[in-house]
């Protein structure tokens, strides 16, 4: 009897230890969770600012300046101080100094610059990036246009795989390798997409998303038609995506109407031939000029 | 206060000034010959076969300005000087090859300073108006070499000049 009570406590007690241990990892993967949500340390739950929602929490944090979708990483949120405006509000943005891929030296400014900086972090191997390359190496797929530069920053070349990020790489986008703007950043992972506002030289926005139109579709709906909103247009600000002067929303044409355009302009360009040569105007002169020449 | 970046590679090293990016590069040694023809052609892809002409022998390059240089450039700016505001200034350094040095075109020695009256539109690549240029060719530490500045407005050259000779004065060239 005496037996049969001892062994009936120890299975007891094992129980026990299995059921404290169960619930101490439930714990922790609800903390992450939290965490995840974007809540801040310290806060109740119900107090985070929740994914795929940009309304601010009171005293503790300011709207997000662009949502995530559901199921989406939101930004952390970012913690007002008293007396400053809202530009102060946003974390410090820094300059992108790393590798190209054939081993170049770059240094990229996206402080103290005129134009906005949307920064694509993205990874050679990550899955969630597929559809990034994928509309990036499309023509009419989506950069920055007008006075908003796109760059795509990836790991550093011992992190990353070199000749697929080659084989990604559609011609004309400006890709960094560089883990310290990572770091610098705190990117928790790829897909990641920051804008930094140049002349303030602090990040306005940052999250994630599927695709580059979908990011793209969450800051245009986050930032209206406001002048600061960056607009992601075509790669080849061409005759394949004229962004209309009035409203400036991108005009978009037939895939093939874009290629044989595109395929035009690259001709006449390697020939040397710009809007505005006088070959194209042969009885006047014209009504545009070539870059540059407004001035 | 913010820290301005050093880059540094191929015998180059610059302390970027505020709003000066730069890029230092040298271009791999072109696998496939190629003309304006095929270069435009639909589905060419040149990142492949390397920029330039077959038997090419590239050397670094340097490229320096205060705006945002795009990805695609030739080596004396082409796809980056057309993008250039009146207050923008590009910056391109050369390097040939060895079989270069102590010939007449590079018997000067050191890198130069640029004053307002040597640019000119003339000395341009290809003319862009409102633009002017300038070249001079010279051997730095046993490199020859070709310094090439675009200024964004010809009649600024007086305070942009005075910009490039301060960012020369931060360029740092090896022993070659």
């Amino acid at each position: 009897m005496t037996a049969v009570v001892v062994i009936e406590t120890v299975i007891l007690l094992v129980l026990c230890v299995l059921v404290l241990g169960l619930l101490r990892s439930y714990a922790t993967v609800l903390e992450r969770l939290h965490r995840m949500d974007g809540g801040l340390d310290g806060d109740p739950v119900g107090s985070s600012v929740p994914a795929g929602g940009s309304h601010p929490t009171p005293g503790t944090a300011r709207p997000l300046p662009f949502p995530t979708v559901n199921g989406v990483m939101a930004p952390p949120a970012v913690l007002p101080r008293d007396g400053v405006s809202d530009h102060d509000d946003w974390a410090p943005a820094h300059d992108v100094v790393g590798q190209g891929l054939a081993g170049d030296i770059i240094s990229v400014r996206t402080v103290a610059v005129e134009h906005d900086t949307v920064i694509l972090f993205l990874s050679s191997g990550c899955s969630g990036c597929a559809g990034f390359w994928e509309q990036l190496a499309d023509r009419r797929g989506v950069a920055a246009t007008g006075s908003t530069r796109l760059l795509v920053v990836t790991k550093s070349s011992d992190e990353e795989s070199v000749g697929l990020l080659g084989a990604l790489r559609p011609p004309g986008l400006d890709l960094i390798m560089s883990s310290s703007a990572w770091a610098d950043y705190a990117v928790p992972g790829s897909p990641y997409v920051i804008v930094v506002d140049g002349p303030s030289g602090r990040v306005k926005g940052m999250g994630s998303g599927t695709s580059l139109s979908q990011v793209s579709g969450l800051m245009q709906q986050a930032y209206g038609d406001g002048a600061s909103a960056p607009v992601l247009g075509p790669v080849n600000p061409g005759p394949g995506h004229r962004m209309s002067r009035s409203t400036t929303k991108p005009i978009v044409k037939p895939r093939s109407d874009t290629e044989r355009e595109t395929d035009v302009d690259t001709a006449l360009l390697a020939a040397g031939i710009y809007p505005g040569h006088p070959s194209l105007y042969p009885t006047g002169s014209p009504s545009t000029t070539r870059p540059g020449a407004a001035r | 206060m913010i820290a301005e970046p050093i880059i540094g590679g191929h015998g180059f090293s610059v302390t970027l000034p505020a709003t000066w990016e730069g890029r230092i590069y040298q271009r791999p040694t072109p696998s496939a010959a190629f003309s304006p023809r095929n270069r435009a052609a639909p589905g060419s892809n040149l990142a492949d076969a390397g920029a330039g002409w077959l038997g090419e022998q590239t050397r670094p390059v340097l490229h320096l300005g205060n705006f945002a240089l795009p990805a695609d450039r030739g080596d004396y700016g082409s796809g980056a000087v057309e993008t250039m505001g009146p207050q923008n200034t590009f910056i391109a350094i050369l390097e040939f090859g060895r079989e270069c040095l102590g010939t007449a075109l590079y018997a000067s020695v050191g890198l130069p300073r640029v004053s307002p009256e040597g640019f000119d539109p003339n000395a341009l690549q290809r003319r862009i108006p409102g633009q002017a240029g300038c070249q001079f060719f010279f051997t730095e530490q046993s490199r020859p070499m070709c310094l090439y500045v675009v200024l964004g407005s010809g009649i600024d050259a007086p305070a942009l000049s005075a910009q490039v000779n301060m960012v020369l004065d931060r360029i740092r060239v090896a022993a070659g």
